[in-house]
Parts: C-alpha cells; structure tokens; sequence
C-alpha cells in the first residue's frame, strides 16, 4: 500500500514525490538495445491460429481478437458471448500471473523472515495499539488484531509464506488464492507506512487472482484428473474455521455482512459465497458432472475468470498511463534531467557508484528519462498492436530489471514484470514452458 | 481445482432458466466490473468534474483496499535527501540531566542498504514512511497538527528511534528525545547550468517525553 488514507494521499507534492520515489517503476529504465529482443522467441508475429488460446496475450485484452472475416453483427455477439462464457480466456497469462506473484510474495516474505517481527508483529514500532486506531478509522482488513500476540502473528506468517507456496505450485488453488488475500491483507494492513508501489502492486493482485481460474494449466490442480476426497476435507476444514471466526467473538468488524459505506458490502459474503460455490461445485459434479447446474457453474466461473482478467489488464495500463501521463508535466521530465535525480537518492542507491555513473552523462539521461515517459505513455496504445506492444514489453521487463538492481527495489520490480505477464503472448509462454520442460528433461534418469 | 476443458461446451443448448441466469449474471458481471474499473480510473484521474460529483461511490469503493497511486516519481522525482537523527536526555545519578550526542537514524538505513542487492523495507521503509507520514500531517513551522493522525505519527517515529537506542544510554534511563531533520536537495546536473541549491534546510522537532509504555512491545 503506497497510501494510507485520503489525508496521506492528498499531502504535498514532496510527500507525493517521496513516495514516488519508492515506487519508482520503469523511469530508470534501460535504453532499447538492439539485441533487447532477443528474449523475445519468434512467436512475435505468428498469427492467432496457431495459438490455442487467443486471450489476453496476444489480442488487445482478454477478449477475443477480430474474428477473420466479417461476421454479421448478430453472429459477433453470439461469438462474443460463446467466448465470454465459454473458456477461460488467457488461461496462460493467469497461470503466469499467479505464479509469477506468488514468488514476488514468497521471496519478500523469505527476505524478511529475520525482520517479520519488527515489520509486522509484536516488535513493530507501529504497536497493535497504534493500528487498531488506524485500522478502527479506515477499515481495512487484517487478522492480526484478532488475537495480539506473537504465536497469532507467527502464525498468519507462516501461514503466508504456505499460501505463497500453494499459490506458486497451484495446489487447491481455489483455496489457496483465498489464504493468498486473507494473509497478505493482513500482513500489509497491519502496518500500511511500510510498503512501496510492489506490495501495492501485490495487494491488488491478491484480491483480483480469486476470481481468475488461474490453476487451468500449469499447476498441481490441473495435473490432478479428479478433484478427490482432498478437496472436500479441505473444504470443511475451511468452512469451519470461517464459521469459528464468524462466529466466534473475536473477528471484531472484519467478518460483517454489510458495510457502512458504499459499496455496503462487508468481508462475510465473499468468503461464505466462495466456500458456498466451492460446495456445489463438487457436489454437482458428483451427482450430475454432465448436467446443465454444473455446465452454468462453469460457465459463471468463466465469465467471472474474464472480468478479473480485465480488470487485472486494465489495472496495469492504468500503472502505466498514470506513471505516464503525470510525468508529462513535470518539469524535470520535459528538461530531460528527471533520471538524475533519483539515480542521487541516498535511499534508493544501494551502488552509489553505479548510480553515478549512469547519470553522468547528459545525453544518456535525456534520452531515458525521454524514452521513460514515451514508453509509459504510449503503452495503453501499443496494445492495439501485437507486435509493438510484444516489444514494449520486453522494453519495460529491461526497465524493471535496471530499477532493480540500480534503485534496490527488487520486490517492486518482479511485482511489475509478474503483473506485464498478463499482456504476454501465449505462444511465447508455450514456447518458455517448452525450453523449461527441455532442460528438465535430460536430468531425469534413463529408466 | 475442477477440470475444465477450457473450450466452449459445444454445442451445448442452454435451457431458459440457464439462459435468464447465464444473462442476468452476465450483465451484473459487465456492468459491475464496468462500474469497479471506472472508479479505479477516477481513483488515478486527476481531480475532474465527474470524481468529485461521484466521490463518496469512488472512495466507498477504492478504500481502504484498492487505494493506489501510481505518481511514480511524477509529475517530478524527488530531489531531496531527507535525514533523521535523533538525539536523547539521560537522567544522571546526581539528579541533573545529560544530553547525549546526536544518532544518525537514517545513516543507519543507508549503512543497511549499500551494497545490498535486496534491501529490507525495515531499513528502506519504515523510518523513511514515518517521516513522510509525520511531515504529513505536521506544519512545518511550529510543528503543530494538521491532521488528528499527527499524534499516531509521533508516537511511530518516537518508537522506531527508542527501538534502536534502547532503554538506558551507559547506564543512565531516557527521559527526552528530540530528532533532527536535514533536508539536502539533490544538486543539479553539471551540464544543467543551474544555480546550486540552497545549503541544507536543518528542522528541529520539540523534545518529547520518554515513558516506560513508549517501549511497550520493542523487544
């Protein structure tokens, strides 16, 4: 969370810059080499047919591309919505993004395991006392608070760092994505000075990646054939500990069904209608796997699964086009001299030299802070061609990588690459997923 | 994880009541997320004319969980480098106080992060965040609140800085502590021909007591 409050959010402009500044983002970014694209397999400029997934990849969002020909316009809503409720779109992209932030929240909370006290537990300078007066004033939602000790806190950690690992391997992932929300809102809420634009980056994923069907490929789920007995032990075993803390005395306000304000809607009807929709799912599909229940169900998840995923890709062309389009006016940026600056920020130059030297020279610096803004700019539009925005984004996975090791700021750099998957093409991430399988291969032994 | 084909069901003819409920869920679903993207986008917007005629939906919707600010060193970066010591009054035996040498808070981020290729947001975040959220809701001249949160701010920096000074300085309990910012702005370029900027602005903040409950919790 890079903002706290409406009142934080509406300081001066140095408060803004501050946090800007641990935000950062593709501003530091690496110029376009020319052998940028070589990451890039040639999967480029192959046309959709080949791909079995046109989704969010390679069109222009998560629906699907112009249809070759003309269709009348009766036929292309019908198509539409065949598409809409019908898959998954871009199953590939989610799966990616799923794991992609489930190890940017896996490796920060590793890294911080020493320091999870301090940050987040009973140690923090910011003392339960201190949030619960925060928390009582903006409602956001946190676990912690429920029970104040240490063995809780230790507990919801450790329970993150299992729900990160779940999330990466796609192990019940309808469960897990939800233990993913519960332990990051609560680890992030408790103390919401500490984060920088990554964990703010983190925090909207884990709310979008419960609704995505982001566990079709790639995962433990989708190896499994049948859903098993697991299943349903997990799903009582959940839906007791819900019912434990709904109605146990100790959630506080955070479990109500109803909210003051608008939207009115409180934490309890998310978590009871996902464990109430998981219930059925099973259950349908044991009593009727072929019936028309079951294939509506599935149909709402994939018409949900496709909202998320715009939402997700909206959300990162909103990153961009805000970086963007405010650094239009910015008078460092239009002088050319913007890099410089944060290149020379004690806080964010953990190799004072190499920041040096990068901005060092006038021409470099214009030309990246330059590139910077056009890149951020131009994003949203680049979508509308594949083959820009392939280059774009491999563009900015350049910038992030430079941010991360330039600024120090690696957790807000994977974060931002994990959320530019949802724009990657199918056919690269097919071909990615090939080379992995390749080398893997010739480790295991002959039989 | 229920198997799916991820292909359209073939052929499948919905009967009506699948029908009513795959459509009505279908233009709750688009408007709904039609409605939550809208919002965020006026969240990001610049202040305009339709965000302030809708800003109770907008803010009911983006906070506290969908708060974000995408500034991303915008619409200018930083160009100051902001540091914290603070300092602390000891009782001494004979009744009289001492005060003790200045600490260097953020020197001891910065010592953290040079050279880390991972910085920990104890050392990246936590005094710096503190600051901001101080100097966020305090005037800078008199040090007066702007904003009822000031006092949470007060309590958080006084806390970080006991936490790494400790209870006793040589023996000697805490009474006081005062801090100490300097703000250095970066100077220009070379090639930009600027003026160089002004020497460090110095701001020093009133002594505030020192109690046994301030260092509840710091282990």
């Amino acid at each position: 969370m890079s903002e706290v409050s409406p009142e934080t959010s509406v300081q001066a402009s140095v408060e803004v810059s501050a946090e800007a500044s641990a935000e950062v983002s593709p501003e530091v970014s690496q110029p376009v080499g020319p052998g940028r694209l070589e990451g890039i397999p040639r999967q480029v400029g192959q046309s959709a047919d080949l791909d079995p997934d046109p989704g969010v990849g390679v069109g222009v969002g998560p629906w699907p591309g112009p249809a070759p020909r003309r269709p009348g316009s009766a036929e292309s809503v019908a198509r539409a919505m065949a598409a809409f409720t019908g898959r998954a779109l871009g199953r590939h992209q989610a799966a990616v993004v799923r794991i992609g932030f489930g190890l940017v929240w896996l490796a920060y909370l590793l890294r911080e395991w020493p320091n999870r006290r301090v940050l987040y537990g009973d140690r923090s300078p910011w003392s339960m006392d201190l949030a619960e007066r925060l928390l009582s004033d903006n409602g956001a939602f946190t676990v912690l608070p429920w029970f104040g000790g240490r063995p809780w806190f230790e507990l919801v950690y450790h329970l993150a760092v299992l729900a990160a690992v779940a999330v990466v391997l796609g192990w019940r992932t309808r469960a897990s994505t939800v233990l993913f929300l519960v332990t990051v809102l609560s680890l992030q809420n408790r103390n919401v000075f500490l984060g920088d634009g990554g964990d703010n980056v983190v925090h909207l994923m884990a709310v979008y990646l419960v609704f995505t069907r982001c566990a079709e490929v790639w995962s433990l789920d989708a190896r499994r054939a049948r859903s098993g007995r697991g299943g349903v032990v997990l799903w009582a075993v959940l839906g007791a500990v819900l019912a434990a803390c709904q109605f146990g005395g100790f959630a506080g306000d955070s479990l109500t069904w109803t909210a003051r304000a608008f939207p009115y809607v409180g934490w309890a009807p998310l978590f009871w209608g996902l464990w109430v929709v998981a219930g059925l799912w099973w259950t349908l599909g044991r009593l009727r796997p072929d019936g028309e229940p079951r294939a509506v169900l599935d149909a709402l998840a994939n018409m949900v699964h496709n909202c998320a995923m715009l939402v997700i890709a909206v959300e990162v062309v909103l990153i961009y086009a805000t970086a963007g389009w405010y650094k239009v006016q910015g008078s460092r940026w239009q002088d050319g001299t913007a890099l410089y600056y944060p290149l020379h920020l004690d806080y964010f130059t953990p190799w004072p030299g190499l920041s040096a030297l990068v901005g060092s020279a006038l021409l470099p610096v214009f030309l990246i802070s330059y590139g910077t803004v056009i890149v951020q700019v131009a994003f949203p539009f680049t979508l509308l061609n594949r083959r820009v925005k392939n280059v774009l984004l491999a563009v900015m996975t350049a910038e992030h990588l430079g941010i991360a090791l330039l600024l120090g700021l690696p957790v807000f750099s994977l974060a931002m690459i994990a959320a530019d998957a949802v724009f990657l093409p199918t056919g690269a991430l097919l071909w990615l997923a090939a080379r992995l399988r390749r080398i893997r291969r010739p480790r295991v032994p002959v039989a | 994880m229920p198997e799916t084909t991820g292909r359209p069901a073939a052929g499948r003819v919905w009967s009506t009541p699948a029908q009513l409920v795959l459509g009505l869920a279908g233009a709750v679903l688009v408007v709904g997320t039609g409605l939550f993207l809208a919002a965020v986008f006026l969240h990001v917007a610049p202040a305009n004319s339709v965000s302030r005629q809708y800003r109770d939906e907008v803010d009911g919707l983006v906070y506290p969980e969908f708060e974000q600010n995408w500034k991303l060193f915008a619409p200018n970066p930083l160009q100051q480098n902001v540091s914290l010591d603070a300092r602390v009054r000891t009782a001494v035996d004979d009744g009289t106080t001492r005060t003790r040498d200045w600490t260097g808070l953020t020197a001891q981020d910065l010592a953290a992060i040079r050279g880390n290729p991972a910085p920990s947001h104890v050392d990246q975040n936590l005094l710096r965040r503190a600051w901001d959220f101080y100097d966020g809701s305090h005037n800078p001249q008199d040090e007066a609140l702007t904003n009822p949160r000031g006092k949470l701010a007060e309590q958080y920096l006084k806390r970080i800085a006991l936490q790494r000074i400790g209870r006793e300085v040589d023996g000697e309990r805490i009474l006081e502590i005062e801090f100490r910012v300097t703000a250095a702005t970066v100077p220009p370029p070379s090639w930009s021909g600027e003026a160089a900027p002004p020497a460090p602005r110095v701001r020093e903040l009133p002594w505030w007591p020192v109690g046994d409950e301030d260092y509840r919790g710091l282990g």
